[in-house]
């Protein structure tokens, strides 16, 4: 070999070993910021997924490709920045196109018909002596049972901001939609919760005494 | 408030001060709403039995579903799943997946 081309030989394997090392250092440092903001959260993600798909299987590979787009993705994510949130955003974009349709519409509105109405489920239900039923019942499962049976756009509001949460700023970030559009799809959401859970104390016979505005 | 959403809560036996606060409780529960409206909203409640009841209601109602948080994590299953595709992806960290 001319002297020339084992000179530039080894300069080229002097900067690929360079290169090999600079990557590597890359590589852990994502490797160990990965391991520090993101798998932490597994247990969120996976609850969140649920919520959505409402399936076990199909929650499993939600957050499987969550993840892993996390990770390939990883540069993209901002140091410091809330990476729960992140990964939500992620998992619910996941969620929509496993589902290949498009984002929900809801109509926005400004919550006022929803709060309104949580006032007369109230009303109904402390006539007829139900007022204090989440005090007195143990309504998880009827609870859980009525969150699934939810729209998407609902479901996610209330999943967000009332279990996982989250404000409503970051709620409208995993969203994609204004601050408004979460508001108006928590409160249909938990007005909506209301009159199934005032159902279940129904046909549970749960009774007691009272009557509105005398308690 | 519009009219016909007042007069519907004025219908089932709410004043025009009940109203408004059952109309903001949940921006009030929330934190959504001036630090002034919300002493206003609570200094009406702390003398108002009926908007006290509709509080506390509302407080248990999202206690309830705070309370689905529980336990309920990732299955095992999962993140020896997700450890493994993560391996094949160079991840290094991969077997931090697993258990927890």
């Amino acid at each position: 070999m001319p002297i020339n081309q084992d000179f530039e030989a080894q300069v080229t394997d002097v900067t690929a070993d360079v290169g090999q090392v600079a990557r590597s250092a890359s590589d852990a440092g994502k490797d160990a910021a990965f391991e520090r903001d993101a798998l932490p959260w597994l247990d969120d993600v996976y609850r969140f997924a649920l919520s959505l798909t409402r399936e076990e299987s199909d929650a499993d590979d939600v957050v499987q490709e969550t993840f892993l787009r996390a990770y390939r993705s990883w540069h993209t994510f901002i140091p410091g920045t809330d990476c729960r949130r992140w990964l939500f955003t992620i998992c619910r974009n996941v969620f929509l196109r496993s589902r290949e349709r498009q984002r929900p519409t809801v109509d926005l509105e400004d919550g006022e018909q929803d709060a309104v109405a949580a006032g007369s489920v109230y009303a109904a239900a402390r006539e007829k002596g139900y007022d204090d039923l989440y005090a007195t019942l143990d309504l998880a499962p009827a609870l859980r049972e009525a969150l699934d049976e939810l729209a998407e756009p609902f479901r996610s509001a209330v999943i967000l901001v009332d279990v996982e949460d989250l404000s409503y700023e970051s709620a409208a970030e995993v969203m994609g939609v204004p601050i408004g559009t979460v508001r108006s799809r928590l409160f249909r959401g938990r007005r909506l919760l209301q009159e199934k859970l005032v159902t279940v104390a129904e046909d549970l016979g749960f009774h007691t005494t009272g009557q509105f505005g005398a308690r | 408030m519009s009219a016909p959403a007042r007069s519907q809560l004025q219908d089932i036996g709410l004043s025009a001060t009940c109203a408004e606060v059952l109309h903001h409780l949940w921006d009030y529960l929330d934190e959504q709403i001036t630090p002034s409206s919300a002493e206003r909203l609570r200094a009406h409640i702390a003398t108002c039995t009926t908007c006290r009841g509709y509080e506390e209601y509302q407080e248990c109602f999202l206690q309830a579903v705070a309370g689905l948080r529980q336990e309920l994590g990732a299955p095992e299953s999962l993140r020896q799943r997700l450890a493994e595709r993560l391996k094949g992806q160079g991840c290094g960290c991969w077997d931090k997946v697993r258990g927890k």
